[in-house]
């Protein structure tokens, strides 16, 4: 029955994880107006060549727009390190950038952690299949759309994620206030834009693949715009609680200016498009299946899990 | 039983606090010789993190105290009887809607909002947790805190909203036609599905509901919003709505993470897809 399970439940993960990136492509469909909120697919001209940085009226880098690090296409939703393909991506090379060796520096209880959160009939606790949050890393492996407000910076991701960048504060919120995606705040050094969180609720996960870190992480991405069209982005993530030291990874290629025509124009489209609305969880039935397996495995209740020093 | 407090904690949280600030405050007079900003892009800013501190989320008329809801004044401004002008034969409907709600068990709960699905719009203005604009020169984002919703709203399209083709082109929240208009931000929406309500009171409409929005700046930290519903299947006339909206200073948007609470109340959200089920 085991056996028979993880079959199902790899499918029904298949199904769902697909669901969750592409289902709603086909659910929604574009009609016949001629504007954009709704109307025809737009074709337009491909991504005009690169310039000099454009900058805000204060001479900051001006990120405005669509960027995408996907590179030539999804690889890394599931495996941050070395993997061949399979599960509908591609084979990639590890995205860890130190340390060397591109292996995640995990605690040995966190590596066996992460190994149970890996195997197949352990995918339902995932919350992006519950239509629940990214990780903040995780979404970079899609594009995100860049914009100003009031001083701050907003970057919209996948699905219903706007982070709101808060450029002005200096210190954190307090350590009882909990969010998916933790407090950003922003600074400038030079032409990087820097963001460090803090006060995650550790529920995230970083990959379908079960990587994470806890609620006690501090996370540091530097955002640095190198020419008109190109912004190399890199994550360094600081927990004592799950890894033995700090480490830093990056996007598969560099974060690239979408255009009508982009290779990733169809996803970046979805974060111009009035007309796309980001329903997942009205009508989420597959998450019914992975459910039904996940409750045989376990007896009805969640898998026994801690993270030490993890806010409940 | 086991599913009353959630069933509270779900539907009326963000309440409590809210039932101190009368309903009149929708009338809140413009601030005298206030002039509106303008975003770089010349419109009327009307940026920044917003709230309806009120008890239009419960019941957008006039009403008695119910259980977990306080009694208060209603928001409809037209037609001047504060009334929703219901065909005669709609009524039964939004009785039945409501009759649906008085239950401790979410999951038959006949609120659309219990299950955590879309609000649709207006509701998802006076659902009672803040939401921001963001305004640039070709649309006007609206982030909500309440599940992290959001929507874009184009400004300057006004091509024709897309045949429904059978439900394809149908939105929970609509979709949208924005405009400026003085220093309002106007916002046109269509292709609505008929899954949405506009309270707890079971206020329900069609597929066939148009919706406009008007967003005025009437003081450096007040919105006026109003909404304007045209329904024929419904309703006999259109009707209006009015409210202030507050400017959140002290914090930005948090979370509010509908589906995870059910999660972690125990109701999975793997129950059945049930809002397009024929009656």
């Amino acid at each position: 029955m085991q056996n028979r399970a993880s079959i199902v439940l790899s499918i029904a993960v298949l199904v769902g994880g697909l669901a969750v990136v592409s289902t709603p492509a086909l659910a929604q469909g574009r009609g016949g107006g001629g504007g954009r909120g709704g109307g025809a697919p737009r074709v337009a001209p491909a991504l005009p060549p690169a310039g000099p940085i454009p900058r805000t009226a204060d001479g900051k880098p001006n990120l405005e727009g669509v960027f995408s690090g996907m590179g030539s296409g999804l690889t890394h939703t599931v495996i941050l390190e070395d993997h061949t393909s399979g599960f509908g991506i591609r084979g990639g090379k590890s995205l860890i950038t130190d340390p060397a060796n591109g292996v995640i520096p995990y605690q040995p209880w966190a590596l066996v952690e992460r190994n149970k959160r890996r195997e197949d009939v352990n995918a339902y606790e995932d919350p992006v299949g519950h239509c629940e949050f990214y990780d903040i890393g995780r979404l970079h492996s899609f594009a995100q759309r860049f914009m100003y407000t009031g001083g701050n910076i907003a970057i919209a991701g996948q699905e219903q994620i706007v982070r709101i960048i808060d450029m002005n504060r200096k210190q954190h919120l307090p350590a009882s206030i909990r969010l998916w995606n933790g407090d950003p705040i922003g600074r400038w050094e030079g032409d990087t834009l820097v963001i460090d969180t803090t006060n995650f609720n550790g529920r995230t996960r970083m990959a379908l693949g079960g990587d994470f870190y806890s609620a006690n992480a501090h996370i540091v991405e530097r955002y640095t715009m190198v020419d008109s069209n190109t912004i190399n982005w890199t994550m360094t993530v600081d927990d004592p609680t799950v890894f033995t030291r700090p480490w830093t990874f990056t996007t598969a290629a560099p974060m690239i200016r979408q255009v009508d025509g982009s290779n990733d124009w169809n996803r970046a489209l979805r974060l111009l498009d009035p007309a796309w609305e980001h329903d997942c969880h009205e009508g989420n039935v597959v998450l019914r299946h992975m459910r039904n397996v996940y409750e045989q495995t376990w007896g009805g209740k969640p898998r026994p899990q801690t993270v030490p020093g993890s806010v409940p | 039983m086991r599913f009353i407090t959630p069933a509270i904690l779900i539907l009326a949280t963000a309440g409590a606090a809210a039932s101190f600030v009368p309903a009149v405050a929708a009338q809140a007079p413009a601030v005298q010789g206030w002039v509106p900003g303008k975003t770089s892009d010349g419109y009327p800013n009307i940026e920044g993190v917003w709230r309806a501190w009120n008890l239009a989320k419960y019941d957008l008329e006039d009403h008695g105290a119910k259980p977990g809801v306080p009694a208060g004044r209603g928001f409809v401004v037209d037609p001047a009887d504060g009334k929703i002008p219901y065909k005669p034969e709609m009524l039964a409907r939004r009785q039945k809607n409501y009759e649906g709600t008085r239950t401790t068990d979410i999951l038959v709960n006949s609120d659309p909002l219990a299950k955590c699905y879309m609000p649709g719009v207006p509701r998802l203005t006076y659902l009672g947790w803040p939401f921001q604009i963001i305004q640039d020169k070709q649309d006007v984002n609206f982030t909500y805190e309440w599940s992290h919703k959001k929507r874009i709203v184009p400004i300057g399209d006004t091509s024709p909203l897309p045949d429904p083709e059978g439900g394809l082109n149908l939105r929970w929240n609509g979709m949208a036609r924005g405009r400026y208009d003085g220093n309002s931000l106007v916002v046109t929406l269509g292709n609505f599905n008929p899954y949405t309500w506009f309270d707890m009171a079971g206020n329900f409409h069609s597929d066939a509901l148009t919706v406009v929005e008007r967003y005025t700046p009437i003081g450096p930290d007040t919105l006026q919003y109003e909404a304007t519903m045209t329904d024929p299947n419904v309703f006999t006339r259109p009707w209006t709505i009015r409210m202030v909206l507050q400017r959140q200073k002290e914090i930005g948007l948090l979370d509010y993470e509908c589906t995870a609470m059910l999660d972690d109340l125990g109701i999975h959200h793997t129950f059945p897809r049930d809002f397009d089920v024929q009656q």
